[in-house]
């Protein structure tokens, strides 16, 4: 049966191919342009496996914190209307829209020229130019992220389902975890990954607050930066490779983890 | 002292408030609240629960003040209209929540199973939330509230989103359930079905007071408000008792004389109610009748109700609704604009204060 054709389906349709269409070839010439067997002798190199590590432990660590501060934070916004709720909200998203380097710099005032930096250097902490630093950066980089994700995964789950539970003799605490927990998962999961994701691939902040330096602090993205600026183009497109299989596998993962809950 | 008393209990959440409400329930009794939407009703019942804690006022349950007391410790169940049920939940689990603080395994399995077998769901235990039927998936939430034994149960417009049958079927259950557990309940509702079929008393709440409550007879017979009058359909004058002769009030309601067995002192200005079934409608009135109360009207306006006919009348620029059945229009063969004799007999003009 013909079908009259719809002109502004057809639109969407056709950008949508046409920007995917551009990343895919971003993405893709990666592996076309690559010297396959430079590529494996790369995935050996020590100072490749050492940034990898590094990276998994440093986003894994951050990405875990950053939710055990999302779940509560993306809750408090969600369920309470408190004094200062507006601020919070706003001072908590700021992030997303400061460039990297803007924020790795408020960083690197705060732990580094401020008490606060002092006194967490001086009970074993030192954030500026370490590890934890690290850590830090990733957790301020992917916190407002995963605070958004929660709230609105909070802002869908009637609040009267958690009234009820209450009303049949649980407290908050124990409504959350057996009401509001449960019926957040998919949302819990989503935030994990994409935290996960943005820590793994946060540069700006990285890079002021912990120095990016070789051997010590240099994540993947910054051993990726690094060997540009070496001229080890090479090594350099090997650390990106193995940046965009870690996402897509963490991509992956969710998708499979959101079908079955 | 009640089983519940509830004294100036304000509340203001902007569109919707609570301004200085006194009720009283007794052990056992089944409160019906009524009013237009926007009157306060929902929030009535969350104060209740502990959701929203009052600006003013007091609570108090068997004597016990739980005004600031947190909902987990108030043993007040709640049921709402779109059922609430914990969707990651199948029924048997739904049921069981509240009881599982206290109880596990066999003897909860043994409890929930008694309780469905009450509600008729046993058969549904296995199944998911989401897989139940509107009726279904109330008596879950029935059973859950129930099961723990709350001393006062809420019910917030619970048979709404159910279709007539459905509704019927369900009053049926609750009416045996609570009667048989005792509960004492509060019930949110609009529709006029429940008062008639499960209260024993009524209150009617409007922009966020309450304006009257009594005995579902009280209320639905003789509202003392012209809001409650109007809420409930029922035909209310002001007039003034011109005399008391022989067991029989003649009150003057504007330009209409109408007669009511109540009594009253002469001189009294009082309301009077007429509920429009009780209003008889015939094309003229010869001879002597038994009815005191023979008023020549016009037909202004016909609407279909309920299957049946609201027949609305003027007489000397007051107005009077009658009910009719679809064969009695027929024969009458009434038309906006016709002339009709409204008799009403004055056992049923009420004289409501």
């Amino acid at each position: 049966m013909f079908r009259p054709v719809n002109l502004f389906r057809l639109v969407l349709v056709a950008l949508s191919f046409g920007v995917t269409g551009i990343l895919v070839l971003a993405i893709g010439s990666f592996f076309v342009v690559a010297d396959w067997t430079e590529v494996g002798r790369n995935l050996l190199d020590p100072t490749l496996l050492a940034s990898l590590r590094l990276s998994l432990w440093t986003a894994a660590t951050s990405a875990l914190l950053v939710m055990l501060c999302a779940l509560p934070i993306g809750l408090a916004l969600s369920r309470y209307a408190f004094r200062g709720r507006g601020l919070v909200k706003a001072v908590v998203d700021l992030p997303v829209a400061f460039p990297e380097l803007v924020l790795g710099l408020c960083l690197l005032l705060c732990f580094g020229k401020t008490p606060v930096g002092k006194w967490l250097a001086a009970v074993g902490l030192p954030l500026v130019f370490t590890k934890q630093g690290v850590v830090a950066a990733q957790f301020f980089t992917a916190l407002p992220y995963a605070i958004r994700i929660m709230k609105s995964t909070y802002d869908f789950i009637d609040p009267r389902l958690e009234f009820v539970s209450r009303s049949l003799g649980y407290s908050s605490l124990q409504t959350f975890w057996n009401v509001t927990l449960p019926m957040a998962k998919s949302g819990l999961v989503a935030a994990g990954v994409i935290s996960f994701a943005r820590c793994l691939g946060t540069f700006g902040t990285v890079l002021i607050l912990a120095g990016g330096s070789a051997g010590k602090t240099d994540t993947l993205p910054i051993h990726l930066y690094l060997n540009i600026s070496y001229g080890n183009l090479s090594l350099a497109m090997t650390s990106g490779m193995v940046l965009i299989v870690v996402a897509f596998a963490a991509i992956f993962l969710f998708e499979k983890t959101e079908a079955r809950l | 002292m009640s089983f519940l008393e509830i004294r100036g209990l304000s509340k203001d959440l902007g569109e919707f408030s609570l301004k200085e409400v006194d009720l009283d329930l007794e052990t056992g009794t089944y409160l019906a609240v009524i009013g237009p939407t926007g009157a306060g009703k929902t929030i009535l019942l969350e104060c209740l629960v502990g959701f929203y804690l009052p600006e003013a006022g007091h609570i108090l349950l068997e004597g016990e003040d739980i005004t600031r007391c947190r909902p987990e410790h108030r043993h007040i169940g709640i049921v709402y209209q779109d059922f609430a049920l914990l969707p990651h939940m199948d029924v048997r689990r739904n049921i069981g929540y509240g009881l599982r603080r206290r109880l596990r395994g066999e003897a909860l399995e043994t409890r929930v199973r008694e309780m469905a077998e009450v509600l008729r769901i046993d058969h549904l235990l296995h199944r998911a939330p989401g897989t139940l039927s509107g009726g279904e998936k109330q008596r879950v939430a029935l059973a859950r509230s129930l099961i723990v034994k709350p001393r006062l149960l809420l019910m917030d417009e619970p048979f709404s989103a159910l279709d007539p049958r459905t509704r019927r079927k369900l009053r049926r259950l609750l009416r045996r359930v609570i009667k048989e557990t005792g509960t004492t309940v509060i019930h949110v509702t609009h529709d006029l079905d429940d008062v008639w079929s499960l209260a024993d008393e009524v209150a009617f709440l409007r922009h966020g007071q309450l304006v009257q409550s009594g005995t579902v007879q009280e209320v639905m017979r003789r509202p003392r408000r012209r809001c409650v009058a109007d809420f409930l359909g029922i035909n209310l004058f002001h007039g003034q008792v011109r005399d008391q002769r022989d067991g029989i009030c003649r009150i003057q309601a504007g330009e209409m004389e109408l007669f009511s067995t109540d009594r009253a002192q002469p001189g009294e200005e009082v309301r009077v109610a007429i509920r429009p079934e009780q209003v008889i409608l015939a094309e003229r009135c010869e001879g002597p009748v038994s009815t005191r109360n023979i008023l020549l009207c016009n037909v202004v306006d016909i609407f279909p109700e309920n299957g049946v006919y609201l027949v609305e009348l003027e007489r000397r620029g007051a107005h009077l609704s009658a009910v009719v059945t679809y064969d009695a229009l027929q024969d009458l063969g009434l038309a906006p604009g016709s002339a009709v004799t409204a008799l009403i007999k004055s056992t049923h003009v009420a004289i409501v204060g």
